[in-house]
């Protein structure tokens, strides 16, 4: 398939607290864009974004969750497919911070054992109203060897580093083979196949 | 025991039957003991009378004991359930005894109405034809583009798979199978 567009397909998960800033940051990354209209997602979206690393063609497929308590069955049935997680938490907000260690869990009950893990304390452009120094962040991180960023998806700050960072962590590990070959293997026992063998060779 | 006055143990006679205690009986046998002592210092022949006496008064002695019993245990018995009915009435008042439920106002046009499951198809519905909607504005694109020269079949680039999509009937399957094909 010369058209192609992209080598590998990486699928993240944001998770958090509700309001922490999960779908801002997602917007950020992926349509460069700020909304302060605070929209409660409704239990689980996703966007595209395609990055280019190491001079292959990343399709990140992001998902987004919500964080609102009542939508924790739909929201932990996308654990398993991810393969980089980022906890999100609000630096303004000591209760998202200290959830930080259920949602950790959350992750060891219903994500992949070996899925990559990182941890954001959103909104640091709020300095005025920080409850949670970067130290605290930086040691809960170090104590369960996971990376972490301080960012802000309304200043841009480190919101592409933290996603890029991520990517590279997940392409570190995976093994190198043909691109997406399960993918393809979905048309399989179509009759469409046959033709389109024809048409494509 | 000892009875001050001749009277007291006879007093058992005048009782109401109900009311009567293992006591009341001994002192009725006292008392009948004492009579039957009086007719046989008389000369008469009465042990077969005081035989049966006895006997009846032991038969008395039982009947009295199991009744009592049985009112005790009956006592027991309402005051335990007056508890339980107590404890009951205290949870299902509505402060404390519908904690996990929510009230639905049936007039409420905003109330709600749909299940978890429901919402999570109509949300795998949505993110799978978000996904199909990219692939397409993708290959506009390419044409636009003149990469593509000409129509060719399209994949679906976007593995929308979650554990409970794979859960799914084969609908499901037969449906990502098609969007394969588009």
């Amino acid at each position: 398939m010369a058209k192609k567009t992209y080598d590998l397909l990486f699928k993240l998960l944001l998770i958090g607290d509700s309001g922490v800033g999960k779908t801002c940051v997602l917007f950020r990354f992926s349509d460069d864009a700020f909304n302060t209209t605070f929209i409660s997602t409704i239990g689980i979206d996703f966007k595209i974004k395609t990055v280019e690393l190491q001079g292959k063609k990343i399709k990140l497929q992001i998902w987004d969750t919500a964080g609102q308590e009542r939508f924790h069955t739909i929201t932990t049935s996308y654990y398993r497919g991810a393969m980089g997680i980022m906890l999100v938490y609000d630096i303004t907000n000591a209760k998202s911070f200290e959830n930080i260690s259920k949602w950790l869990r959350n992750i060891d009950e219903h994500a992949n054992e070996d899925v990559e893990r990182m941890l954001l304390g959103n909104k640091c452009d709020m300095e005025d109203k920080r409850i949670v120094p970067k130290a605290k962040g930086e040691q809960i991180a170090r104590e369960h060897g996971i990376r972490f960023f301080e960012t802000s998806a309304k200043a841009n700050i480190n919101i592409e580093k933290a996603f890029l960072t991520l990517a590279e962590d997940i392409l570190r590990k995976t093994p190198v083979k043909e691109p997406n070959s399960e993918n393809v293997d979905i048309t399989n026992g179509g009759g469409v196949t046959g033709w389109k063998s024809k048409c494509c060779s | 025991m000892e009875f001050g006055e001749e009277s007291s143990p006879a007093l058992a006679f005048e009782k109401n039957a109900f009311e009567l205690t293992v006591e009341d009986v001994y002192d009725i046998s006292y008392v009948i003991g004492r009579d039957l002592l009086k007719i046989s210092s008389t000369g008469e022949e009465v042990s077969d009378l005081q035989f049966r006496i006895v006997r009846v008064l032991e038969m008395f002695e039982t009947l009295v004991n199991k009744y009592n019993l049985s009112v005790e245990e009956l006592k027991m018995e309402r005051d335990n359930l007056k508890a339980e009915l107590d404890r009951i009435i205290k949870e299902g008042s509505p402060s404390s005894g519908h904690a996990n439920q929510v009230v639905v106002d049936l007039n409420d046009p905003n109330r709600p109405r749909f299940t978890m499951q429901e919402l999570k198809e109509v949300l795998q519905e949505r993110n799978q034809l978000k996904a199909q909607l990219m692939v397409a504005q993708e290959e506009i694109q390419l044409y636009k583009s003149g990469i593509l020269p000409q129509p060719e079949p399209a994949m679906a680039d976007v593995d929308l798979d979650t554990p409970a999509a794979k859960e799914d009937s084969s609908s499901t399957i037969n449906e990502k199978t098609t969007i394969g094909k588009l």
